[in-house]
């Protein structure tokens, strides 16, 4: 509200990823065959990652911050109901929820006593990203190239999908985005804020009910 | 015959000296908050001086909707842009703007004075704690990290706190940044004013200027819309509605006037001649109200134009009264004391109107009974003098005498027509009074309920609902209202009201902020809590050393006031919440959401204190309209009683009185009944033309039992009386056809009314003396 974004959580950014990745999966379908055995692309990954999507999966998530002297660790689960819902469940070390439907954001926190919706219209920085990734991940990466400096190391079975933001307003809040991941799972999502601070999210794929 | 020259020698010059008057002094206010009255106590008066000139009054509701949301929220962001630089706009909002950067420094560094959380206990060992341990959550949750840079020197959140209890008033949603209804139909806006609502000249330049912005913003094949609605909108358009009516109505009336006479008499030589008394009646009436009141409303002129369907009755008097036997002097003189009669129980009628104390009729009732004098003294002097000699209207069938004679025998009529009236008044369901001081504005409907609509999506205060809080001084008046702040919340908690805005939510008294500053602890104390507390925690070392800092640092800070947020947004919301009239000061707490007025009438009572007061705008409104209404009853009786008086007088005799008398009595019920059953409730207006019906029936009951010899003198005067009677109910029936509630009222009431009393006069005249 006052400061703009700080640091952009990886839910989002994940929220954008899995979102985009219905679309784009369908619309990429009749592309994929034609290139199975040539270089891992940024495409190639969007479309990977609607195919092995799972409903649920568990993460952890660690906050290094300049004001802290060692990371914060939460713990939790991120579900993905199609075709938008997106929900970030923190089990530990308290509960919280976040639900994020279209512009909607919900927060629910049982320390906090308090449930609130917020807009995204509200949060400028976040609502760019969400709507980057939706945006760009629709059919061709072109779009997301043209808000992004996409720079994608790797190959199919261990790859690194880095993210600049073009936009000055968006660059003095991130740095950049980092995805390292395995054909279609995301391993991690590293957010390096402008200020220095990090947020690295890991994810474990399989371990949920 | 010299002498009588004199009369049209100081008429002429009267005349010219009049018209120079009109032409060089008159001002014309179309501005309906001129024609309402100012209260008649003191809260009464400093309310409505607030809702005309303040704050609320100066917001312009502004919507854009027709196109796709992403291009809505385009143009609410760059319409904001483009009118924030003009000079006669005080502020934009549109959901974009949150404090400057200044005004939040502002506050942060008066945090410790503004937070309403602030206790004794908050630097204690355990709150700290508490504190910190929520500010991790806040590092590891993603909303709450927009926090982050407060945290070093705001750990115990005291800022943030602020700005959340200041947020309390439900704000529209958004979408891209800006307000937009909950649909995404409509960008939202407000736009506050320097100009006073009801200032219709700059409130216009105002709207005008929106809409050019709007249309130069708009790209051509968009089908983007700008609907303006709010006080200012309003008396624009009621200004506008106004000059329109004022415009047809007097063109139409004079029309009607004119072709009416041309086809009755046929005389052009009696049109011209009947000008004299018009003309000079109704520049009498002009110069005699924008003498007496400084300006001339436009209804008053609106309703002046009527004036001709009345005055035209001493002329045509007179006309249909000529023989080739006598001069025109002569019969003036002969038929004097029966027209002096009827123009005095008129002018008793409309004196009426001027005694009201009501300002929208005072007018109308001081242009009225000047135009009427002038007319018929200019009718009983100078018109005699200009008709040249021998000059006879057209021949009157003497059959006309016989008809009317023969009317009596139908007079069952009367009886039947009162009792059908007094059943329609039992069983109709329209309620008897019309109580809401919104009757006066012609605003339509769908105007209000778009106002209404846009007021909801915005979460703007729909001015109705106020608790008043009086003190001697600023500091006296905050301390009473942080008094009221638990009640007002616990009237929240029981759902009596859903929301209220009160000066010391953004401004608290000297006192509470000395308090505040008890609670601040020493340096060492504050280290050494702060130590303890944050043991075990992940915090960098000495990351609090500004919090430390800042605490100290409070206590030399001046205390907050009214002038540390002049100029600011902030100050802009305090000015309209606190503000001086005459030796003192008030508070206003504007409420949202009221279900139980009754409730927090008993509330306020029960809090035993005499300086809160709750206010129900809009009852307050009403009670004044019906304190009017009742004074006006009351001249209607004096009135009632001054016109038999006089009657009795002039007729010399208490027995015929009955005759004259019975009629227009009658005709009244059958008016009301009319009304009612037509489904208009009687307003202050209805009342005060009751006199006036009065006095116009009484006129034509009195030439209908005069005393005359022969059948072709009956025949003149009944032919008179019809034309008399046919260019009033003219007149009036065109009123009533106004979308000005004022002159529909009035219209409504005089036309029927006439319409009655010339049937029932006719039907019910006696005239046994002359019959024999």
């Amino acid at each position: 509200m006052m400061c703009g974004i700080a640091r952009i959580s990886p839910f989002f950014l994940l929220g954008g990823l899995l979102l985009a990745g219905t679309v784009a999966a369908a619309e990429n379908a009749s592309s994929r065959g034609d290139d199975v055995t040539g270089a891992w692309t940024v495409e190639q990954v969007v479309a990977s990652l609607k195919e092995e999507r799972e409903p649920a999966v568990p993460f952890e998530e660690a906050t290094h911050s300049s004001l802290l002297s060692a990371p914060l660790i939460v713990r939790g689960i991120l579900r993905f109901t199609p075709p938008s819902r997106l929900e970030k469940e923190v089990l530990e070390p308290y509960h919280e929820r976040y639900v994020v439907e279209g512009d909607l954001v919900t927060f629910e926190s049982e320390r906090k006593r308090l449930k609130k919706s917020i807009s995204l219209g509200d949060y400028p920085g976040l609502r760019g990203f969400v709507e980057a990734f939706r945006a760009g991940f629709t059919g061709d990466a072109a779009q997301l190239k043209q808000m992004y400096e996409t720079a994608l190391d790797g190959n199919r079975e261990q790859w690194t999908l880095r993210l600049r933001p073009r936009d000055p307003a968006g660059r003095s809040m991130v740095e950049d985005i980092v995805f390292s991941g395995s054909e279609g799972r995301i391993s991690s999502i590293v957010i390096h804020a402008a200020d220095g601070d990090r947020s690295v999210m890991t994810l474990r794929r399989g371990a949920a009910k | 015959m010299r002498a009588s020259r004199w009369p049209v020698l100081i008429w002429s010059i009267c005349f010219a000296g009049a018209l120079w008057l009109a032409a060089t002094e008159l001002s014309i206010h179309s501005d309906l908050s001129d024609l309402l009255p100012e209260g008649t106590t003191n809260t009464q008066r400093l309310l409505l001086t607030q809702v005309r000139s303040g704050l609320a009054g100066r917001l312009i509701l502004v919507a854009i909707e027709g196109a796709e949301p992403d291009e809505l929220a385009r143009l609410s962001r760059d319409l904001s842009k483009r009118l924030q630089g003009n000079a006669q706009i005080d502020f934009v909002g549109n959901g974009a703007q949150g404090l400057s950067s200044d005004e939040q420094q502002l506050l942060f560094r008066s945090r410790y004075f503004l937070s309403s959380t602030l206790q004794a206990d908050t630097f204690s060992v355990d709150s700290l704690r508490g504190a910190l341990e929520k500010r991790l959550d806040d590092l590891r949750s993603p909303l709450g990290l927009l926090i982050k840079e407060y945290i070093p020197s705001d750990p115990t959140g005291e800022f943030l706190e602020i700005l959340q209890s200041w947020s309390e008033w439900e704000a529209p949603a958004k979408h891209r940044e800006v307000w937009m209804s909950a649909d995404l139909q409509r960008a939202l806006l407000v736009v506050q004013t320097k100009a006073a609502g009801f200032d219709a000249e700059p409130q216009a330049a105002i709207q005008q200027h929106i809409q050019a912005v709007f249309q130069q913003l708009r790209k051509d094949s968009s089908s983007a819309r700008l609907l303006l609605s709010g006080p200012g909108v309003f008396a624009v358009e009621i200004q506008q509605t106004i000059e329109q009516e004022i415009w047809w109505l007097s063109v139409t009336a004079s029309l009607l006037v004119v072709v009416f006479l041309c086809v009755t008499y046929r005389s052009v030589t009696l049109m011209v001649l009947s000008l004299i008394p018009l003309t000079s009646g109704i520049l009498a009436g002009l110069v005699a109200v924008n003498g007496w009141f400084g300006f001339v409303h436009g209804i008053t002129l609106g309703f002046g134009i009527t004036l001709l369907g009345v005055v035209d009755d001493y002329p045509i008097h007179l006309f249909s009264h000529l023989t080739r036997k006598e001069s025109a002097q002569t019969t003036m003189r002969a038929i004097w004391p029966t027209m002096r009669l009827g123009i005095v129980t008129t002018a008793i009628g409309f004196s009426s109107l001027l005694l009201a104390g009501f300002p929208a009729l005072a007018q109308l009732g001081l242009f009225a009974v000047a135009g009427l004098g002038t007319a018929a003294v200019v009718t009983r002097w100078v018109l005699p003098v200009c008709i040249p000699a021998g000059f006879v209207p057209r021949e009157i069938r003497p059959d006309l005498g016989r008809f009317v004679d023969g009317l009596p025998k139908a007079r069952i009529v009367v009886p039947v027509a009162v009792i059908l009236a007094t059943i329609v008044l039992i069983w109709s369901d329209t309620p008897l009074w019309q109580e809401d001081l919104e009757s006066l504005s012609p605003l339509s409907a769908d105007k209000k309920e778009l106002d209404q609509h846009l007021r909801q999506e915005l979460g703007a205060p729909d001015v109705r609902d106020l608790f008043v809080v009086e003190g001697t001084s600023v500091e006296a008046l905050l301390m009473k209202a942080e008094a009221m702040m638990p009640r007002l919340e616990q009237l929240r908690e029981g759902r009596a009201l859903s929301g209220y805005d009160i000066v010391s939510r953004y401004l608290p008294s000297h006192h509470l902020q000395q308090e505040r500053l008890k609670a601040l602890p020493d340096r060492e104390v504050l280290e050494r809590n702060l130590d303890a507390a944050q043991k075990g925690l992940p915090f960098m070392p000495g990351l609090f050393a500004p919090f430390v800092a800042a605490v100290d640092e409070a206590r030399s800070l001046p205390f907050i006031d009214r002038d540390t947020f002049r100029g600011t947004t902030l100050g802009m919301k305090l000015e309209s919440l606190l503000f001086s009239h005459q030796d003192e000061w008030l508070a206003i707490v504007p409420l949202r959401g009221v279900l139980d007025r009754t409730q927090l009438a008993t509330a306020a009572a029960s809090w035993g204190n005499t300086s809160v007061s709750y206010v129900d705008l809009k009852e307050e409104s009403n009670r004044l309209m019906r304190a009017y209404r009742n004074r006006m009853m009351q001249l209607v009786g004096w009135g009632t009683i001054a016109i038999t008086v006089s009657l009795a007088v002039g007729l010399g005799s208490i027995t015929r009185l009955g005759p004259v008398l019975a009629p227009i009595g009658c005709a009244l019920i059958v008016v009301v009944a009319v009304l009612k059953g037509s489904g208009e409730s009687i307003s202050l207006f209805h009342v005060a033309t009751f006199l006036l019906v009065i006095g116009l029936g009484l006129d034509y009951s009195l030439f209908f039992n005069r005393r005359e010899g022969t059948e072709i003198e009956r025949a003149k005067t009944v032919f008179g009386l019809l034309v008399c009677s046919t260019t009033t109910i003219l007149v009036f029936g065109l009123l009533a056809f106004s979308k000005i509630p004022v002159l529909h009222a009035i219209g409504l009431t005089a036309a029927c009314g006439s319409l009655c009393c010339l049937l029932f006069s006719g039907l019910m005249a006696q005239r046994e003396a002359t019959d024999a």
